[in-house]
């Protein structure tokens, strides 16, 4: 292979390197995988057991199953069968994880994720099949999230469930104190309630202003949304809104009323154990609670008792120890964070730390090594984000009428020396570690003819928000400059 | 605690010599020796700070003290707890005469890092912007705050570095306000021509008859193979300039120069030329996506490589302080890359006590050796299991039972 054609390669390598990985798409959508173990986590591990698959899901799983005679049948006598992992909630895999805008819910992460970035790639080396798209915590309100699958060159084909949720954040955005970041987060409630007393005014007065405004932005008063009305059976009540049809609402506004609905998921930071009690503050007087899923910083173990007095799931940090300093003493205390929530019957969920290193596997490999059970630990990685995304009946686990989200695992899917050999999703063969050549070059080195591995600047795993980056490129200058 | 227990013990019942009494046993499903052997169901027994029986079949009473596995206290030969400017003399690029050991803090919280984290032995080293930082010291992490008490080895070896580190920061006086560092070397180049020219100096002053100055005898002593030379040298580059280094030596007739490389990331590209010059080889922490420093890719099957091709490899954090980059973890993703348990666990205790010569005392569980254990809640080097207790000259400092 010349240089040139090498120049090209990496110019257009993620393309490529999916392409490598070119779904194999079973005839007629039937397939049947084979596998010496099958862990479903719907049940018992089954050993020598079969599943079948039809048009991208599970229709028959055991071992005493009828395979259809004209299925594609992939045998795997040697590996253990898993369900694909899921990743409760990632900022990356997009164009920037944060908006400038403190309120911005009327923005649609689908717009930033980019099908090719690195994050997606090594998600999917990393047996991830379902992964929920948001914005990070640097928002008052961001953007409404995306659930995808780690496959596919268009959000589009990536799709798994838009509309999945919008995230607010009790931490601070940066630059605010925790006063004005609680305020902001109500003041964006309170701003809401004005706008839509002004909607019902100006509909009392007989004005149609909303009604053009709402042509005026190009919606149409189809037959199903017209005769929706805005406010119906929600707990949060704005006297005589019942008479504005929901396509009036201005789509600026919409997102953030469908949420004091309780028609959307919300995923709400919290950076400090204080900013618990402003989330379920905020929650609570907008009637989202219900759907509230909090997204704790480490530090948040404190705030357990609260949480589990409420009932609300979280989703926890990738750092799963938190280590504190007595600012008197000077005592180190650690604190295995999962280890607290489990023990208060809180439902939680496992984040990575990275889609290579840390991932799914190895985060509820090590709760294991802090005491949890590998069942508690498996289901902080499957199950119980599968749930929290309002997907418990399609992903998490392997069962007839669930999507057919498969891994192949070389051993123990929580073993150091356990690999990804190979990830189904929705029924088609999308990875197979022996054609992965990103992979072989980690593992061994091994890299095409008369090239160096590429620079550390050229190559960006996880681009981060250009925003912030800057400012943790100086903190890291500083440091040299120290240790210099 | 044990230890005071087991006195009060002896006490309790009058014994006249409580030394003799003065007994701690730990129990395990499997103890891994170091020497190829696993002892199931065993207990290791330690008297006076030392292992004096290591027996199988034991079953442990309730009160006992009875972890998943035990292995050897791990040895991190490129460790941090004095770091930064305090190990690096900026007098002089090569300063063979300063010691590390003035420069250590016997009170840093780091030491209480490395000890739950299974680690018992440390070699601490100036740290790398000078060409020739000095001399290294190999510490337990844990007893007295006394240098005499707590060094295994002193000047254990002799210090130095490859690649761009040294000239990092360095720049010519000209053209600006001279300060700190209007120093040489400023190029990978002129950290080479440091090193041959302090060597080749020392080694014909001494051809000449002339007194060797302190600095000229610290090099001598290197060339003398009174002490191995440990060198920084993250790329393959920096690994043949140090390999190219000592042959050099060698066949100018100035001495043979025992090479242990640290940090030797790239080693992996040409383990015929480390087993050619027998070399042994400290690798830093596996980096995220392989990408090392000084340019150097890691791969995930650096270790398993070495080892294949019969060159010594010892684990190191580099200083690291994140768990994943201790050595537990190392030895678990050196297993990942492909090395077996056993290999993964000589990686972390007896290979490194070889190299720089400490494995009379540390480095395996054998009747007689320094009481220096990691205890663990499972198989070790996995990633469902931990470093949950560590026990140094017999003194139980991590509490299993507390952990």
């Amino acid at each position: 292979m010349n240089m040139h054609c090498f120049q090209s390669i990496r110019r257009t390598g993620a393309v490529l390197a999916l392409a490598a990985f070119a779904p194999f798409v079973a005839a007629d959508g039937k397939l049947v995988i084979k596998a010496g173990k099958v862990i479903t986590l719907a049940g018992e591990p089954i050993e020598n057991g079969t599943i079948v698959v039809e048009n991208g899901r599970i229709t028959a799983i055991g071992t005493d199953v009828q395979a259809p005679w004209d299925a594609e049948v992939l045998e795997y006598p040697g590996l253990v069968a898993f369900p694909g992992f899921v990743e409760a909630i990632t900022n990356y895999g997009m164009d920037r994880s944060n908006e400038n805008v403190d309120v911005a819910p009327f923005l649609d992460v689908r717009d930033s994720i980019d099908p090719v970035n690195f994050y997606f790639e090594n998600s999917l080396r990393a047996g991830v099949t379902t992964l929920n798209v948001q914005h990070a915590a640097n928002c008052v309100i961001g953007a409404n999230g995306h659930i995808v699958k780690p496959i596919g060159m268009t959000v589009e084909e990536m799709s798994v469930k838009p509309g999945a949720g919008l995230v607010l954040s009790a931490a601070p955005k940066g630059g605010k104190s925790a006063a004005t970041q609680a305020q902001a987060l109500r003041g964006a409630f309170g701003e809401l309630r004005d706008y839509l007393e002004d909607v019902v005014q100006e509909k009392k007065d007989g004005k149609d202003y909303a009604r053009r405004e709402a042509l005026y932005q190009g919606r149409e008063p189809d037959e199903e949304t017209s005769k929706g009305r805005a406010m119906e059976g929600s707990a949060w009540k704005v006297e005589g809104l019942e008479l504005v049809p929901r396509w009036e609402i201005d789509e600026k506004q919409a997102p953030l009323l469908k949420l004091v609905e309780g028609k959307t998921p919300a995923f709400f930071y919290c950076g400090s154990p204080k900013d618990v009690s402003v989330a379920i503050e905020v929650a609570e007087k907008n009637g989202f609670l219900a759907r509230t899923t909090l997204v704790l910083d480490p530090s948040c173990w404190k705030a357990a008792d609260v949480i589990a007095e409420r009932g609300l799931p979280v989703i926890l940090d990738s750092t799963l120890v938190h280590i504190e300093t007595d600012p008197v003493t000077g005592e180190e205390i650690e604190t295995f964070v999962p280890g607290v929530f489990a023990e208060k019957g809180v439902r939680f969920a496992l984040r990575s730390e990275t889609a290579l290193n840390q991932s799914l596997w190895f985060q509820a490999a090590r709760c294991v090594g802090y005491g949890l059970t590998r069942e508690q630990a498996l289901a902080a990685v499957t199950t119980t984000p599968a749930e929290l995304l309002g997907l418990g009946t399609r992903v998490g686990s392997l069962a007839a009428g669930k999507d057919a989200n498969v891994v192949l695992f070389s051993g123990d899917p929580l073993s150091v020396t356990s690999k990804v050999e190979y990830v189904v999703i929705e029924g088609n063969l999308v990875y197979d570690r022996s054609t992965d050549v990103r992979m072989r070059h980690v593992e061994t080195g091994e890299q095409p003819e008369n090239t160096a591995p590429a620079d550390e600047a050229e190559f960006d795993p996880h681009p981060e928000d250009k925003g912030t980056g800057e400012e943790n490129g100086d903190e890291e200058e500083a440091e040299e400059e120290e240790s210099n | 605690m044990l230890q005071i227990a087991g006195a009060l013990c002896a006490i309790a019942l009058g014994t006249p010599e409580p030394a003799a009494a003065e007994s701690t046993v730990i129990f395990a499903d499997a103890i891994y020796t170091s020497n190829g052997d696993v002892i199931e169901n065993g207990a290791v027994t330690i008297v006076d700070g030392k292992i004096s029986a290591i027996t199988p079949g034991k079953t442990p009473g309730d009160d006992d003290v009875h972890v998943g596995a035990i292995t050897a206290g791990m040895i991190d030969l490129s460790a941090r707890v004095v770091r930064g400017l305090d190990t690096v003399e900026q007098t002089n690029e090569v300063t063979p005469q300063m010691r590390v050991e003035h420069a250590i803090d016997w009170f840093d919280a780091e030491w209480g890092r490395q000890r739950k984290s299974g680690v018992t032995t440390v070699l601490l080293s100036p740290q790398d912007q000078n060409v020739i930082g000095g001399l290294s010291v190999a510490v337990k992490t844990a007893g007295s705050p006394e240098l005499e008490e707590r060094a295994v080895k002193r000047d254990a070896c002799l210090r130095g570095a490859m690649g761009q580190q040294p000239s990092s920061g360095n720049h010519s006086a000209w053209g600006r306000p001279t300060d700190f560092f209007s120093r040489r070397p400023t190029t990978r180049m002129g950290v080479e021509w440091e090193w041959r020219k302090a060597f080749f100096d020392a080694a014909q002053a001494r051809a000449a008859g002339t007194e060797a100055t302190p600095d000229a005898q610290g090099l001598l002593d290197v060339l003398d193979g009174k002490r191995p030379l440990f060198i920084q040298a993250w790329a393959t580059q920096d690994i043949r300039t140090a390999v190219f280094f000592k042959e050099e030596m060698a066949s100018e007739g100035f001495g043979e120069v025992t090479l242990i490389l640290d940090a030797a990331a790239e080693a992996w590209r040409e383990p015929e030329l480390l087993v050619r010059s027998k070399a042994a080889v400290v690798l830093p922490p596996l980096p995220d996506y392989g990408r090392a420093e000084d340019g150097a890719f890691m791969a995930l099957s650096t270790a398993k490589k070495l080892v294949d091709a019969g060159v010594p490899v010892a684990l190191s954090s580099h200083g690291a302080k994140a768990d994943r980059d201790r050595l537990a973890m190392q030895g678990a993703l050196a297993r990942r890359g492909g090395l077996s348990l056993e290999e993964a666990l000589e990686a972390v205790t007896i290979t490194p006590a070889k190299m720089i010569g400490i494995d009379d005392r540390v480095g395996s569980v054998e009747v007689g050796k320094d009481a220096d254990l990691a205890l663990w809640n499972g198989e070790p080097f996995q990633a469902t299991s931990r470093v949950v207790g560590t026990v140094i000259d017999g003194v139980l400092l991590v509490d299993p039972q507390q952990n």
